[in-house]
């Protein structure tokens, strides 16, 4: 059991780090005096960044980016899931599956954006692809290496105990047993879905925090740029450390 | 007090007959781990299997639970033949395999859900063997919270409480230390005794068997052969400091010297 630190005690080392990031920032921009449009002063960029939370502009982008995370994750978690399970526990399934996997997973998500624009245009669901693409390998993986490495008697207890059908032996040993491996490939799952996300807004959005930057680029407002990449930062952070802590709630084990 | 047990079901017996187990190793070999093996375990009967490691004592065993099937022979429980695992024939692992997402009392309850108890007979039923166990007040602990010592008193508890034909152990004390394991293997004689099922016991420790079963099989080094086969007519509690008991051990530590030189010879070790 881990002890409570509070959620002061939660966030100093982070506070530490934002306050090391600006001093140095700071540092630079006073020792090298940039033009104003390629690096503003931190306090140029806290009022942009007040200004942007104040007209809600920032919550909106935020929320359409964390939208479109969210429904590909769960969606290639729907698929990466049973996928895994089922690989995990049939070499006939694992020799198909595999070689297909082992030969898309090295591509990454961002590879795929030419051709997500080529199939879907601009609109959601080419997003939607990005993100899919870049959480489903994780979440897979994870759930394989779950089921692999349960311990072999506790299958045997769990058939010696009365489940007599494949389907009881999934609900009632395998996928207990694999859970806190497949939560910690969900957390590192949405680590690289939030990274493609930002990455395929960049190239192809008219809405999210990646737009947010790309356009902040286009109108010459670094201010704009730097504001949207603090707040990606901080929201990945903070969903990491909530999926952390959902996974030490939900598995026995307290998923790492 | 404990309750007037209902003992109507007084065990299932076991027909070993003619078993042989050969492995398919990975590089192409053949490993043979039992040798036709004759054995009848009568119903409530309580029979230790001790043999050098290496010998197909557990092979033999997972093959009574029905996890693998003999490569010639067949193996009969009550008389009808072990196609698989089946909760009429319940098992305590060497290392516990509890279930660490359940507390104790959903270990113990495990195999009576899968039975389809209803609900407030399953309650007792836990109460019960939890108590047999002397673990009333550790129901809603976590098994990472248990000694090892209680997480084997968990497993044995989780294999009476379903009223099994049989049990199978796979040297279940193997892993504790002496004190405790002096104190389990009474409490598991108590078990029995209260509730008859049949007991097919593996361990490597001679005195543990003779303290423990109504009947000794021996077995030779590997191929797993039946060796010897040994009653134990010594009144309960054993002695372990009594003639009758030394007589035994000595017995059977002849009979599995024997086999060592064997296994040390063919290793190249011995003359
Ligand atoms: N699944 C298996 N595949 C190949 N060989 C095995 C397997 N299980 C056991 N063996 C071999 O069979 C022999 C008997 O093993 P085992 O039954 O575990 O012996 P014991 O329990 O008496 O120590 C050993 O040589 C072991 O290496
Ligand atoms: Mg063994």
């Amino acid at each position: 059991m881990r002890e409570g630190r509070g959620l002061f005690g939660h966030l100093l080392p982070y506070l530490y780090a934002a306050a090391f990031i600006v001093v140095v920032w700071q540092l630079v921009v006073t020792l090298t005096k940039p033009h104003v449009s390629l690096l503003p002063p931190p306090y140029l960029v806290a009022q942009g960044f007040y200004e942007l939370v104040a007209s809600g502009k920032l919550f909106v982008h935020a929320g359409v980016s964390l939208g479109r995370v969210f429904s590909a994750w769960f969606l290639s978690m729907l698929i990466a899931v049973p996928l895994g399970l089922a690989m995990g526990r049939s070499r006939l399934i694992e020799r198909l599956a595999d070689p297909l996997i082992e030969l898309l997973r090295p591509i990454s998500p961002l590879a795929w954006i030419p051709l997500a624009i080529l199939w879907f245009g601009i609109g959601e669901s080419g997003k939607i692809f990005i993100v899919f693409i870049g959480t489903f390998f994780p979440t897979l993986l994870a759930t394989v290496a779950g089921v692999k490495g349960i311990e072999p008697h506790l299958i045997h207890a769990g058939q010696v105990f009365g489940c007599k059908s494949q389907f009881s032996l999934f609900r009632r040993i395998v996928l207990p047993a694999a859970l806190p491996s497949i939560i910690t490939g969900l957390r590192i799952s949405f680590g690289t879905g939030w990274a493609a996300i930002i990455a395929a807004e960049l190239v192809a959005a008219r809405s999210g925090l990646g737009y947010l930057i790309a356009n902040g680029m286009e109108i010459l407002r670094a201010d704009q740029v730097l504001v949207g990449m603090i707040a990606i930062g901080i929201l990945g952070v903070a969903f990491d450390a909530g999926l952390r802590y959902v996974g030490r709630r939900l598995t026995w084990e307290g998923a790492a | 007090m404990s309750e007037p047990h209902n003992s109507s079901q007084p065990g299932k017996s076991i027909t070993v007959n003619g078993v042989s187990k050969i492995y398919q190793s990975r590089g192409g070999g053949e490993v043979e781990a039992c040798r036709r093996i004759d054995l009848e375990i009568e119903a409530g009967e309580f029979v230790a299997i001790v043999g050098p490691s290496g010998c197909g004592k557990s092979t033999l065993l997972y093959m009574m639970a029905g996890f693998s099937a003999p490569t010639s022979g067949r193996i009969l429980c009550g008389g009808v033949p072990v196609s698989g695992p089946d909760i009429e024939r319940s098992m305590v692992f060497q290392n516990y395999a509890l279930f660490p997402w359940l507390n104790v009392r959903g270990n113990v309850e495990f195999g009576l859900e899968n039975k389809g108890v209803p609900r407030d007979v399953r309650t007792e039923k836990v109460d019960r063997h939890l108590k047999l166990v002397g673990l009333s007040e550790f129901a809603d602990k976590h098994i990472s919270e248990l000694s090892g010592g209680m997480k084997q008193r968990v497993a044995i508890a989780r294999a009476f409480a379903v009223e099994p034909g049989v049990i199978l152990m796979d040297e279940p004390f193997g892993a504790l230390d002496a004190l405790t394991r002096r104190f389990l293997q009474r409490e598991l004689l108590r078990i029995w005794r209260e509730q008859a099922c049949t007991v097919a016991f593996v361990t490597h420790s001679v005195p543990e068997s003779i303290f423990l079963a109504d009947r000794i099989v021996v077995m030779s080094a590997r191929p797993g052969e039946l060796k010897s086969m040994i009653d134990v007519d010594l009144p309960h509690p054993r002695d372990s400091t009594s003639d009758g008991f030394r007589d035994l051990e000595r017995r059977i530590y002849a009979d599995l010297d024997e086999e060592l030189a064997k296994t040390f010879s063919a290793e190249g070790l011995l003359g």
